[in-house]
């Protein structure tokens, strides 16, 4: 008998007994819809990791701040334990600075080949000529060699000298009266940067204020990283920096913030090192790393509910092929005796179970995808709004692929018992059986 | 007889084990020519099913040994069996053992599909076979829905399908009436004469018995008579 005849007759055999072929197909295909669903979400959830990652650009980016302010902080949102104070340690947030020493201690570890440290910039407002109302605005620096999620134009220049530029955050944009985010490219916009000396004596806070006409080059799309900010050229944060300070002793003019570019596989050692002088260092990994945690415990336990369901599945699978034997004891008994080898019956059988395993994944991936693609379209109105990069399923097809096969083994698995069965039955027997 | 077909040797069978030891075979030497129409007669537990399920090698003797073509079968391998039973055997059951949901044409097509063989060229045989059957313009039908005669018919042409050498034919009116039953023969014993296939009909039917050339009477496991006549079912 030929292998094709084999499944095509599984097939048919199916529809023999429609409702209960149907009710096992069913019981497959909510195991398969789980683990599709969660398979996609999760390859959803990756790419949009990896967007924010390859926008953070090169591997070897590392983020860093005093140890003593990450731990505050940390202490401040419950992550670690209350700590004591002691005399010898600085306990105010603001006087953990990054200091010259560090700066010299950083630049000597092996791996690091670029080390900024970051002036504290900050502005208190954007306007543009469309609107009469001020935003305050959020500003980060531009950093070379990274791509940033620009969803308009291009990134800020990187050069000392260069003019001053920003991405704006799209939210923003709208906000300033670009209803069409992509036509704030290459406008003009108006941000004002607060003098900090002149303001403790001002009476009003205009007057303590320098207006500086900044150059959009581009739009960024909102994204887990720059929750919302906007991205300013070196030039620009070093200008509104010099505004910040005006007038002050240097001391007061310190950073709390520095990055580095760090060979990629070096990356490890180097945040070692730089916690040994002081410095908490965080890859952009590690930043993205604390989503992926979080999303892939939630897709474990779904995927165990998943794996619950097609156990019970399987179970299915077997009780209806079992039922199947039975009643095709006599049909069996014929092939037998007209020249079917048990292989043959065995491979029927499991082809049947196959095939169940077959239409079960199939309509798992179908409806998945129906609903994966409405339910993503119904988030990017509403809570997904401000993440339009995120595609909240994905469905890959060697990995749909692999699903289904995956499942069709599982059936195959589970139809042994029976086929074997089967291919057991003496022809004789089977053939006097009423 | 100058061309024997089947021959069996010492043949015996036995049923269970110890306290429940049955029987059935206590030693059966026949010889079975090419053509020939042969009755196998006996009362119900005899053994002559089980003469006839050893003869069509569907199942092993416990002793003794048969011969196909002057082979001994016993030393032949499941596939070959397999293959023999298939490509050298058809089979007409009392209760036809049809796909009662599946149509005519795929009924017929059974053996051939278990063979291998194409879809066109099986669909061409299982055509003929229907033919000469009279059904071939009910190839489309579901069996179930075939009166018991034409399911018989169905069955002898899938008993045909693959050109056998010889037809077991186990009680084939059993299920028929008088009138019916004698439509069945008639093709049967056409199909013996014309085509020469050796005809192997177990029956407890005397009238039955009587249209065969030959009548080996079978009792308690044991031939009692075997008989040639002459008038055969010549007529």
């Amino acid at each position: 008998m030929k292998v094709l005849d084999v499944i095509r007759d599984a097939n048919s055999n199916l529809w023999r007994n429609k409702i209960r072929s149907f009710l096992t197909i069913l019981a497959i295909f909510i195991g398969s819809f789980t683990i599709i669903m969660n398979s996609a979400i999760n390859a959803g959830v990756n790419d949009f990791m990896d967007k924010q990652i390859a926008n953070m650009g090169g591997d070897g980016y590392l983020e860093m701040m005093p140890t003593e302010a990450y731990e505050s902080a940390m202490s401040l949102i419950g992550s670690t334990g209350p700590q004591e104070y002691t005399e010898d340690k600085d306990n105010t947030n603001a006087s953990s600075y990054i200091k010259d020493e560090q700066v010299e201690q950083a630049k000597q570890i092996d791996g690091i080949k670029v080390f900024n440290v970051l002036p504290n910039s900050s502005a208190d407002y954007v306007t543009s000529s469309r609107t009469d109302k001020r935003y305050r605005i959020n500003l980060n620096l531009v950093v070379e060699g990274i791509n940033f999620d620009m969803s308009n134009g291009v990134s800020p220049n990187t050069d000392e000298n260069g003019a001053f530029e920003i991405a704006i955050n799209e939210d923003l944009a709208r906000a300033l009266g670009y209803e069409d985010v992509s036509e704030i490219v290459n406008e003009t916009v108006q941000i004002a940067v607060p003098s900090n000396l002149k303001c403790y004596t001002a009476i009003k806070r205009s007057e303590c204020q320098t207006i500086v006409d900044v150059k959009v080059t581009g739009t960024q799309a909102p994204g887990i990283l720059s929750m919302g900010g906007s991205r300013a050229s070196l030039s620009l944060w070093k200008h509104i920096n010099k505004l910040n300070y005006e007038g002050m002793p240097a001391e007061t003019n310190r950073s709390y913030q520095a990055t580095a570019d760090v060979e990629p596989d070096k990356i490890e050692d180097v945040k070692k090192a730089l916690e040994e002088i002081g410095l908490k260092a965080m890859s952009v990994d590690d930043e993205v790393g604390m989503f992926r945690t979080f999303f892939d415990a939630i897709l474990i336990v779904f995927n165990i509910f998943g794996g619950i369901a097609l156990v019970a599945a399987s179970i299915g699978i077997i009780n209806t092929l079992f039922m199947s034997v039975q009643e095709r004891t006599r049909e069996i008994g014929l092939d037998k005796a007209l020249g079917m080898s048990n292989g043959k019956v065995f491979l029927s059988f499991s082809a049947e179970a196959i095939m169940l395993g077959f239409w079960g994944s199939v309509i798992g991936v179908a409806i998945s995808i129906i609903i994966g693609t409405a339910v993503s379209g119904v988030a990017h109105e509403t809570f997904l709004k401000d993440f339009p990069t995120f595609q909240l399923a994905i469905f890959e097809p060697l990995t749909m692929l692999a699903i289904v096969a995956m499942i069709m083994f599982i059936a195959f698995l589970a139809g042994t018992l029976p086929a074997r069965k089967a291919s057991k039955k003496n022809p004789i027997d089977a053939l006097r059986y009423e | 007889m100058t061309n024997t077909l089947l021959s069996t040797h010492n043949l015996k069978k036995v049923y269970g084990k110890r306290d429940t030891v049955f029987e059935a075979l206590k030693g059966i030497d026949i010889e079975i020519g090419a053509g020939e129409s042969v009755a196998i007669i006996g009362k119900s537990g005899s053994g002559k099913s089980t003469l006839m399920h050893l003869l069509a090698l569907l199942d092993k003797p416990t002793e003794g040994e048969i011969r196909l073509n002057g082979k001994n079968t016993s030393k032949l391998k499941k596939r070959k069996l397999n293959r023999l039973r298939n490509k050298e055997f058809g089979f007409v059951f009392q209760s036809f053992f049809m796909n009662a949901n599946d149509s005519v044409l795929n009924n017929v097509i059974l053996p051939l599909k278990i063979a291998g063989i194409g879809r066109r060229e099986r669909k061409r045989r299982a055509m003929e076979a229907l033919k000469i059957v009279e059904l071939d313009d009910k190839f489309k039908n579901k069996a179930k829905d075939l009166s018991g005669g034409q399911k018989q018919r169905v069955c002898i042409a899938r008993a045909i399908v693959n050109n056998p050498k010889v037809i077991f034919a186990d009680e084939p009116t059993g299920n028929l009436d008088s009138a019916t039953g004698d439509k069945i023969e008639k093709l049967l014993f056409d199909l013996n004469r014309e085509k020469n296939i050796t005809l192997i009909v177990v029956t407890h039917d005397e009238e039955l018995a009587a249209k065969c050339k030959r009548q080996i009477r079978i009792a308690d496991g044991t031939v009692v008579s075997d008989v040639k006549t002459k008038k055969g079912a010549k007529k």
